[in-house]
């Protein structure tokens, strides 16, 4: 407490006219900044050796309809106090532009893109102010996320290209790859260039299926808009549904009982383990070793069937409520789920074996697709790839949520943030994920798994939320609207902080070596492009 | 090498090991099973994702695995629709993906069929209206058989794949 608090200080003492908004006291501290300190304040935030900030989170919110501004909201992590700090300005009346941060932290640079493409506010001093979202035949003007632009308009079409950075020179080629790709995967477009082999620069072309999920939100209301929130990434249902429902609860003042966070520990350790050993499988497959896929993707059938009959979903959708979970387990079912993992283990434990023990595949592996530590940090990556470079964040750990206050997470961290280093921390976390089911099993507590919620939040409150997803930290914010509807919802998925950072990691490798790289990062296009 | 073989030896023959799917709610339409005709002893499928969640792509990518293997059934999944008899499509059709799910349904030699996968891909489900969708995939090309669930389970997939590729009585002619 005492270190939080000295950090506050310092950054008061750096900047006397930033004022701190003490409501937030407890879980962050909250500061107002003048627009045109950003830059400066950032910058010190994010290099002084004593905050060591990463950016975690960068968001927008329209508040014409009440107060004539538009919000601006800068979340940082300190690494060394794990602490979370917010800086928040605001655009008075006709003020559309405001002053980028991205010249001094890569990491704002597609949040600072993406809010210029959903509200039109304009980052001044922005290196590359081309359109992210809104693809370029999208007409002029129109920017979704406004509070007068209607969630069902009908979108017109206009003339526009992309226009790719271009790399000129004898030999220099460029290969354009998507958006339709060659396996059952989703649509995203990748735009190499090489000379020879060897990628010289890659640039992504993304969201491809953007269908409006912030604005679809907004026409809900808090307590039934978990289902939306499953939806917006598939493959990490509970993660997001889990991160929706923690920052409503805490707009509702809702505390979850025991053993429902409990149960919501060990859902999301289920998803985990399904993820992660189907992208084991998927990585030895992406260099021809089709045999561990084959086993690998017996054994995530047998998570999913597990999944199903635990909860009628194999990707245990309705499992999560504002207020807890939607079922219980009864201990038959609980002793049902180790044994099944009991198995499931020793099978992988051979597998791991076998992998290990074939030089031409960890020869393929190895010093494939470095992200340096520095390269990771200076992008905020997040979760399994930051892991894998060095980065020792686990929110499990740094920000307990649901059970993991009560449950002892061994955070797995590699150095050399190769395509080995991103399969070997999936693999031993496979083993954790499977301890921690058996933690939960020995603890979990007796009682009810949900409570109702029974209060309506102030319009403008608002809250954060962060979940460990399989991914990587999944960020919610929710900020209530009139009538229990919500008035804004930021979804941050992890791969929209990692999807950059690959653009790092496959220079100087050749391009057949690209869908393994691609693979060991096993970034979402959907929660992506949200 | 003997761990391998040891590894093999022990697992067996999972294929087959999954609860039998939920009877398919309706049958594929006559039409349908009239295009699919020239297909039935070897479909080749490609997946087209217009805007899906990605649940609909893993339940795909589930099909190839052994449990499923869906290649017993003489279906292959494709890298690209000009190998493909069958286009599967999969979510609501995104105002950023609509010219490329044109192109792609172009670019499928006929004869061809359009499978519509999960309820997005039918109806938009949760995404109706959104200002970014433009519309179920039947509004941009012809729709042969749905595929409803969201998503729908793998041996549901296979369950309809299986339907449409039947032989009728009406067949002898």
């Amino acid at each position: 407490m005492a270190e939080t608090r000295s950090c506050d200080e310092e950054l008061k003492a750096a900047f006397p006219s930033i004022v701190q908004d003490h409501a937030a006291q407890g879980e962050f501290s909250h500061f107002l900044v003048p627009k045109d300190l950003l830059p400066a304040i950032t910058h010190y935030l994010h290099t002084q050796s004593s905050l060591h900030g990463r950016l975690t989170l960068l968001w927008a919110v329209d508040d014409r309809p009440v107060r004539d501004t538009y919000g601006l909201h800068y979340l940082f992590t300190l690494e060394p106090s794990r602490r979370w700090v917010l800086l928040s300005t605001e655009l008075a009346g006709d003020e559309r532009l405001f002053p980028s941060i991205t010249p001094h932290i890569h990491a704002a640079k597609w949040y600072e893109r993406e809010i210029r493409d959903m509200f039109g506010l304009i980052p001044q001093g922005h290196p590359d102010l081309r359109r992210l979202v809104r693809h370029e035949h999208w007409p002029k003007g129109a920017h979704p996320l406004k509070k007068d632009f209607p969630w069902d308009r009908i979108l017109g079409r206009q003339q526009g290209e992309h226009h790719f950075r271009q790399i000129e020179g004898e030999g220099v080629f460029e290969v354009p790859v998507g958006p339709i790709h060659a396996g059952i995967i989703e649509p995203g477009h990748f735009r190499f260039s090489v000379a020879g082999e060897p990628i010289m620069q890659l640039e992504l072309h993304h969201f491809w299926t953007h269908r409006g999920i912030e604005k679809l939100f907004e026409q809900q209301e808090l307590t039934v808009a978990v289902p939306l929130a499953e939806r917006v990434s598939g493959d990490t249902t509970v993660g997001h549904s889990l991160a929706y429902c923690q920052a409503v609860e805490s707009l509702l003042q809702l505390e979850v009982p025991r053993r429902g966070r409990y149960l919501r520990s060990l859902f999301l350790e289920l998803e985990r383990l399904h993820n992660h050993l189907g992208d084991v499988g998927a990585i030895c497959n992406d260099t021809a070793y089709a045999l561990p896929h084959a086993h690998c993707g017996r054994m995530k059938e047998q998570v999913m069937q597990l999944n199903d009959r635990l909860t009628g979903s194999r990707f245990l959708r309705g499992v999560n409520r504002v207020g807890g979970v939607a079922m219980d387990l009864t201990t038959v079912q609980l002793a049902e789920i180790v044994a099944e993992l009991d198995r499931i283990e020793k099978d992988f434990s051979e597998l791991e074996s076998i992998i290990a023990s074939n030089a031409s595949l960890i020869d393929r592996l190895e010093t494939t697709g470095v992200l340096t530590e520095r390269t990771a940090w200076d992008h905020a990556v997040v979760g399994v790839v930051g892991r894998a470079s060095g980065l020792d964040q686990d929110l499990r750990r740094d920000r307990p949520f649901a059970a993991y206050d009560e449950l002892q997470v061994r955070v797995v961290t590699y150095r050399y943030g190769d395509v080995r280093a991103r399969m070997r921390v999936r693999m031993d976390e496979i083993h954790e994920s499977m301890r921690l089911v058996r933690e939960v099993r020995v603890k979990i507590p007796q009682g009810p798994v949900a409570s109702e919620p029974n209060l309506r939040p102030q319009t403008g409150e608002w809250a954060l939320s962060a979940v460990e997803g399989w991914r990587g930290e999944i960020v919610y914010l929710v900020m209530a609207g009139e009538n229990g509807k919500v008035h804004r919802c930021k979804v941050r998925d992890p791969s929209f902080a990692n999807w950059p950072a690959i653009q790092w990691a496959v220079l100087g490798n050749i391009i057949p070596d690209f869908p393994l790289i691609n693979k060991s990062f096993n970034l979402s296009y959907a929660g992506n492009d949200l | 090498m003997f761990r391998i073989l040891k590894k093999s030896l022990k697992t067996g023959v999972v294929t087959g090991r999954y609860p039998a799917a939920a009877p398919t709610v309706e049958a594929p339409a006559s039409e349908a099973k009239y295009k699919a005709k020239p297909f039935r002893s070897s479909l080749a499928f490609r997946a087209v994702d217009t805007g899906s969640c990605n649940a609909c792509e893993m339940e795909m990518n589930a099909l190839a695995n052994p449990v499923y293997d869906v290649e017993r059934y003489g279906v292959h999944i494709v890298a690209s629709p000009r190998h493909a008899d069958a286009l599967v499509v999969t979510g609501p059709v995104t105002v950023n993906m609509e010219r490329a799910l044109k192109d792609v349904y172009k670019q499928t030699p006929d004869p061809k069929i359009v499978i519509a996968l999960g309820d997005c891909a039918i109806n938009c489900g949760m995404f109706k209206g959104s200002y970014a969708v433009t519309g179920p995939v039947d509004r941009h090309i012809p729709v042969d058989v749905r595929i409803p669930g969201c998503p729908p389970r793998p041996a549901e997939i296979l369950n309809a794949l299986q339907e449409l590729r039947k032989s009728t009585d009406s067949d002898k002619d």
